[in-house]
């Protein structure tokens, strides 16, 4: 797409469906601009990776300014950086746990959401999506400091969603089922199991079926669709 | 070093974007008592969290370091004052540039 290419944001590409979704969109020729933790796992030369944990509030002020620095604008945010650590019941979870889900799931989608609308502001112009989980709709037991983070993520992208829609951006959340990831082994087998036989199509999602939701709230056509969230897999 | 007269430039540099941006219906003319938040402010929320990002990228460039402005430090120039002012904004960006 040459100097034109459209800039997408994507938080947690080290692996699962971060990676996934940035080896999409770079096959897209969109640019992408990941980070993670850890060190870069995409070798691509549309690809730009910056160690960043999205719950320390400075560390992502500071990566969004540079990234502002570098591509001029952001055209799409996609924040799917998460914890989805195994918990038990409510009763047996203890602070530290729900601290650190909330932490990265909550707090890291806040940062990061405030620091790249401001950035859309400017443009007027701009798709955020978060992503939020089949927990949300599953009540399952077993996950409520997760569920709790996730069903925070789809209440704070609805009041987004108000307070920037008369600037021209979007926000929306893509609710995935179960894809074959780390955070989702991390869930155990029991909750695995449980989870799919309450879903409405009982198998995995691809991320080429995740990519296509994405795909959708980004598209110049989907400057309607805001405070949306797509299930995917499950009748909520 | 970042004079106060500096000061007052990049906040009226900040606002000529923010009416690039179409943020702001008419360009303001930047002196020491124009309010940039409460009472009389030209500024709606939007223009004004703009405005504060764009004064972070100056001074930011301005200085080599980041800086990010903190809206609670700004009662400390001025607690007198029911609206943020040019008045009170200023001196605490040169103090901002003054102290990294």
């Amino acid at each position: 797409m040459g100097p034109q290419a459209p800039v997408m944001v994507i938080t947690g590409t080290s692996r699962g469906i971060g990676r996934g979704l940035a080896e999409q969109f770079l096959a897209r020729g969109y640019l992408v601009a990941g980070c993670a933790r850890g060190q870069s796992t995409i070798d691509d030369p549309l690809y730009h990776h910056t160690q960043v944990n999205v719950s320390d509030e400075s560390a992502v002020r500071r990566w969004v300014r540079a990234l502002r620095t570098k591509y001029g604008r952001i055209d799409v945010l996609v924040c799917n950086a998460g914890t989805a650590k195994a918990s038990s019941l409510v009763t047996m979870t203890d602070g530290a746990l729900l601290e650190d889900i909330v932490r990265s799931n909550v707090f890291g989608t806040f940062f990061v959401c405030r620091e790249v609308a401001r950035a859309m502001m400017v443009a007027r112009s701009g798709r955020i999506i978060n992503v939020s989980s089949m927990a949300v709709g599953l009540h399952e037991e077993g996950t409520a400091a997760y569920s709790a983070s996730k069903s925070a993520i789809v209440e704070l992208t609805k009041i987004l969603a108000k307070e920037i829609a008369p600037l021209g951006i979007t926000a929306n959340v893509v609710a995935p089922s179960m894809f074959a990831s780390d955070a989702f082994a991390a869930l155990g087998e029991g909750v695995q199991a449980r989870a799919r036989m309450k879903l409405t199509i009982p198998r995995t999602v691809t991320i080429e079926e995740i990519a296509n939701v994405v795909a959708f709230f980004a598209a110049p056509d989907s400057s309607v669709i805001t405070g949306q969230v797509i299930h995917m897999g499950l009748v909520v | 070093m970042i004079t106060h007269e500096r000061a007052i430039a990049m906040i009226q540099e900040s606002t000529h974007g923010l009416r690039k941006a179409g943020l702001l219906a008419h360009d303001l003319v930047i002196h020491e008592s124009t309010v940039l938040l409460g009472m009389g402010s030209e500024l709606d929320s939007v223009a004004f969290v703009t405005l504060i990002s764009d004064l972070e990228d100056r001074l930011s460039r301005e200085t080599g370091h980041d800086q990010f402005l903190v809206l609670d430090d700004l009662h400390d120039f001025n607690g007198e004052e029911p609206s943020l002012t040019v008045r009170t904004l200023a001196p605490y960006l040169v103090e901002m540039a003054r102290s990294s």
